[in-house]
């Protein structure tokens, strides 16, 4: 048995796809105690079993026509028309509008690809220096993990769902307990920002009202969407999947219909693309709800939480270790995996030592968002070296003050729960 | 890549399959957003709900994932880790290659074998999913979509078997 184990963790770090993995977990053990292995198939039918799911498609493929329009051009005109003549006020904006994106695409590596080769020179020829650019392009793809529709926070509330932890965790509630600590993040990097621009020439064009009008005239289609979906969710006139469908018919309308930047004959190629995406982290979610069946039927967590009380005494220390747990899982893994994996784990020994399952998930995600910053293999490193033609180095360079000022920021949202729940109806 | 010297009969059936596979994915989604769509205009104009557009909707997910899933395995897109793929020199780069997609063959061949298993048992008990739809039928795609994945695994494992013995370039 110990030695099937290390050949599947061996068989994780060679890089065999993980939802293979996660099935021979859930099979061998299941194989071990004698239960009929069709139960594994069972789980991975009940992905047709849960309604909220239908919104990981619909999202997903209106991100991928969002990113294929030249919709990022247009927010990059408004942030530029609108506030590129104000101190720090560019980066601010084009953080703003990095994280709504993220948001709906749900996939940081697009964000630094679509947006970030429009930032870049943006913020260059703003006067920003050519490491702060750099380092804001590359982090770009981290934030706005914390916004609604954003996949992650969707999985992490569908995953939370399967656990039986006597406690709700609506996938609206955590799109409202993300708002209050995304700002955080947004205001804290703006900050650093407006202090990057200290000293140098603040106007690079004066603001010009009729730009200003042409660059909202041109956006006027792509403008009402956040609203549309948020105000949708909020006001309870939508069910997150209802949402979903109607930004995905929506963004097709404007983008291919209105727009026509999307021929028809494009069409498919993105279509599929998009569900090449949904396809590899639905088969990990299906896998892992094997296993995850398996870990509850054998009672697992409460077996780790268990050796983990004798050791931490007080939630502090746990959700310390656990931050540094996480920040480390991040830098091997992509949020989805991590999602499926440690959140059944993780989330019943949280709840065990009275941390509010909603809060946690925003703590996971402000985590996983660092961990794709962190040198030396975090993920976003990767797709901006490649981007933008740099040396590990520099980027590494580029994205350290901003893992400093995130690190500061998680530790804010773990440690004050208010910050996460205040939004939240009792 | 230097091209793969397969029968060109096999070549045109891999076509085929692709072609079917590609045809199958994008009509589901066209599906699933047009009746979402169509749900939401009828539930909110004419207070009216689509017989059964819920649960059909619930199981095209499972297609469309399923399908999608078939399609990353195609280009290699499946979620994995690769902090120490990506460092290895390219012919031992295959030569680890060739094992993990052995066992991902592995893998989906026993979860084909299990669908196929949990497809009889759902025959036999004439279970429903919903409306006039079997259980059975609804979940075809489980073992087709396993079996697809065992085939594009199989594929890639000829390739990188070449570039581990240094008959093909590596990617």
């Amino acid at each position: 048995m110990i030695l099937l184990g290390l050949a599947l963790i061996a068989m994780v770090l060679l890089g065999a796809p993980l939802f293979a993995v996660i099935a021979a977990v859930a099979l061998l053990n299941f194989a071990r105690d004698d239960v009929d292995l069709t139960v594994v198939i069972i789980s991975i039918y009940r992905l047709a079993e849960m309604p909220v799911l239908l919104a990981i498609p619909l999202f997903t493929f209106a991100g991928y026509l969002l990113a294929g329009s030249r919709a990022p051009h247009r927010l990059v005109r408004i942030t530029d028309v609108f506030f590129g003549w104000m101190p720090g006020g560019l980066a601010a904006v084009a953080l703003a509008i990095c994280a709504m994106f993220t948001a709906f695409t749900g996939a940081s590596g697009v964000t630094i690809v679509a947006l970030g080769g429009l930032l870049y020179p943006a913020l260059r020829e703003a006067g920003y220096s050519e490491r702060y650019s750099l380092g804001l392009v590359t982090t770009s793809g981290s934030i706005g993990l914390l916004f609604a529709p954003s996949l992650p926070l969707i999985l992490y509330g569908v995953v939370a769902q399967q656990l039986n932890i006597g406690q709700p965790v609506a996938i609206s509630d955590l799109f409202l307990a993300g708002i209050l600590p995304g700002l955080l993040i947004i205001f804290m990097l703006s900050l650093y920002g407006l202090w990057q621009k200290r000293g140098l020439q603040p106007v690079r064009t004066p603001f010009n009202i009729r730009d200003a009008l042409a660059s909202l005239r041109a956006a006027v289609w792509e403008l009402p969407l956040p609203f549309i979906v948020l105000g949708g969710i909020y006001s309870g006139y939508f069910a997150v999947s209802e949402a979903a469908a109607v930004t995905a018919i929506y963004v097709f309308i404007v983008e291919v219909l209105i727009h026509r930047e999307i021929s028809f004959a494009s069409l498919p190629g993105v279509m599929r693309d998009s569900m090449v995406l949904v396809g590899a982290i639905l088969v990990v979610l299906g896998m892992s709800l094997a296993s995850t069946n398996y870990l509850l039927d054998a009672e697992i967590p409460a077996r780790l939480f268990t050796f983990i009380r004798d050791h931490v005494d007080n939630a502090l220390s746990f959700l310390l270790l656990m931050n540094l747990f996480l920040l480390g899982l991040g830098m091997m893994l992509d949020i989805f995996s991590a999602l499926v994996i440690m959140v059944p784990l993780i989330l019943p020994i949280a709840v065990g030592y009275g941390i509010n399952p909603v809060h946690l998930g925003i703590i996971f995600l402000a985590n996983m968002e660092i961990a794709y910053l962190m040198p030396p293999m975090g993920m976003n490193l990767f797709i901006a070296m490649y981007r933008f033609d740099r040396s590990m180095l520099d980027i590494f360079r580029a994205v350290l003050p901003f893992v400093a000022i995130l690190l500061v920021a998680v530790l804010t949202i773990t440690y004050w729960p208010g910050l996460s729940l205040a939004l939240i109806k009792h | 890549m230097t091209t793969f010297p397969v029968p060109p009969v096999l070549a045109r059936m891999i076509k085929m399959v692709t072609w079917a596979e590609n045809a199958l994915l994008i009509l589901m989604l066209a599906l699933m957003v047009l009746l979402a769509a169509a749900q939401i205009l009828a539930r909110n104009l004419f207070g009216i709900s689509i017989l059964d557009a819920d649960q059909l909707l619930r199981l095209l997910v499972l297609w469309v994932a399923l399908l999608g899933a078939v399609a990353a395995s195609r280009e290699g897109k499946h979620i994995r880790v690769d902090a120490i793929a990506r460092w290895l020199p390219g012919r031992i780069k295959a030569g680890v290659a060739v094992l993990t997609d052995l066992f991902t063959i592995t893998v989906c061949l026993a979860l084909t074998w299990q669908a196929m298993r949990f497809l009889q048992s759902a025959r036999e008990s004439g279970e429903m999913a919903f409306g006039a739809l079997p259980v059975w039928a609804s979940g075809i795609i489980l073992p087709l979509a396993f079996s697809l994945i065992a085939l594009r695994y199989a594929i890639r494992l000829t390739h990188h078997v070449r570039q581990a013995l240094g008959q093909e370039e590596p990617e």
